[in-house]
């Protein structure tokens, strides 16, 4: 047992330190490839262009929600995620984000995006809904 | 190796393969995302030295999912079914981590007298993983608890889709050998799949196999 916490404090204390890069990486702040200058009601845009640029293609004359999502680790809750909202025939297309914590979700111009419909969405999977943007294309 | 349970909807062919794969991949007694989203099913194989298992699962909601597990007892050469209960009791996520907390439980096909309870729980990253936990079974001649300890590292960050894998360091205790052995286990994430492969001289390979739809 001893050695087997002394394997874990070891080997982690190297990864740490690369997970910290990482993940300063992932909020978008290495200054390559975000829309840094794009702001929405107030707030800097926090998604990546080339992601985003991809996502929009043919796109044009809808409306982008980009929605902050906490707690999703992993390939399982994004996939959970992509489930429940394929089963909304509002949405026209979807993308997830996991390094980033996005969800990016497509709906005509005229849709009305409930931001609490998304966090009950988010929810029913388990993941927390912390912030909406939403773009007009 | 497989039971009425299984015989009775499986046609001989089907139940040949089924035989087959659950002696290649088929337990270990911790369970990664032992509840699904809501309105999803996940199914498990597992196998170690102590028991083999098939379980289904089905998630009505984030919090508590209910199914069905097959056990091959290896060591009380048993067969027998449980009808098992997860709950999730507390969940903490943060734009990195999440964090759960889950009880469990299951009663026997054997009757009432031989059920089990427990807790298990997990902390994780993209890039680090910790899990513990503890299970007591009751039966009619014996009752003994399992407790297991679980470090895991990914070497990489995938993106959605891709290949995930962990490299991760496990801890079990079993009182019914009364030996704590420690072991490394690898973990693979694809799509819908998960698998978790183990091995240690004293208990032989820990194997669990989770597909979910």
């Amino acid at each position: 047992m001893k050695n087997f916490y002394l394997l874990f404090v070891m080997i982690g204390a190297v990864y740490t330190s690369a997970q910290d890069h990482q993940m300063h990486d992932m909020e978008g702040h290495n200054h390559e490839g975000h829309l840094h200058d794009t702001m929405v009601d107030g707030k800097l845009l926090e998604v990546n262009s080339e992601r985003f640029d991809d996502f929009v293609l043919g796109l044009e004359g809808k409306q982008v929600a980009i929605v902050s999502v906490s707690g999703m680790v992993c390939d399982f809750c994004a996939r959970g995620i992509e489930k429940t909202f394929s089963k909304d025939k509002t949405v026209l297309k979807l993308d997830v984000d996991l390094s980033g914590g996005k969800v990016l979700i497509a709906f005509d111009k005229d849709k009305n995006i409930d931001f609490e419909d998304i966090k009950k969405k988010i929810l029913s999977n388990g993941q927390n809904a912390t912030d909406l943007q939403i773009i007009k294309i | 190796m497989i039971n009425k349970f299984f015989a009775a909807s499986i046609p001989p062919m089907g139940i040949k393969y089924l035989y087959v794969f659950l002696l290649l991949i088929g337990s270990i007694f911790s369970e990664a995302r032992p509840i699904s989203y809501s309105g999803g099913s996940t199914l498990m194989l597992k196998s170690n030295a102590m028991q083999n298992s098939a379980y289904y699962h089905y998630s009505p909601s984030y919090k508590f999912s209910i199914g069905i597990e097959q056990v091959k007892d290896k060591y009380f050469d048993a067969d027998y079914s449980y009808l098992r209960l997860t709950y999730l009791l507390n969940r903490k996520n943060t734009r990195h981590s999440q964090r759960n907390l889950y009880l469990q439980s299951g009663i026997s096909s054997d009757g009432v007298d031989h059920y089990f309870y427990g807790v298990h729980g997990d902390w994780e990253t993209r890039r680090l993983f910790s899990g513990f936990g503890y299970k007591e079974t009751q039966t009619a001649s014996l009752d003994y608890a399992e407790q297991y300890l679980q470090l895991g590292i990914a070497p990489y960050i995938g993106e959605y889709g891709d290949l995930h894998t962990w490299l991760m360091v496990k801890a079990k205790h079993d009182e019914l050998t009364n030996e704590w052995n420690t072991y490394p286990v690898i973990k693979f994430f694809k799509g819908n799949a998960l698998m978790e492969i183990g091995y240690t001289d004293a208990s032989e390979w820990d194997i669990h196999f989770m597909y979910r739809f």
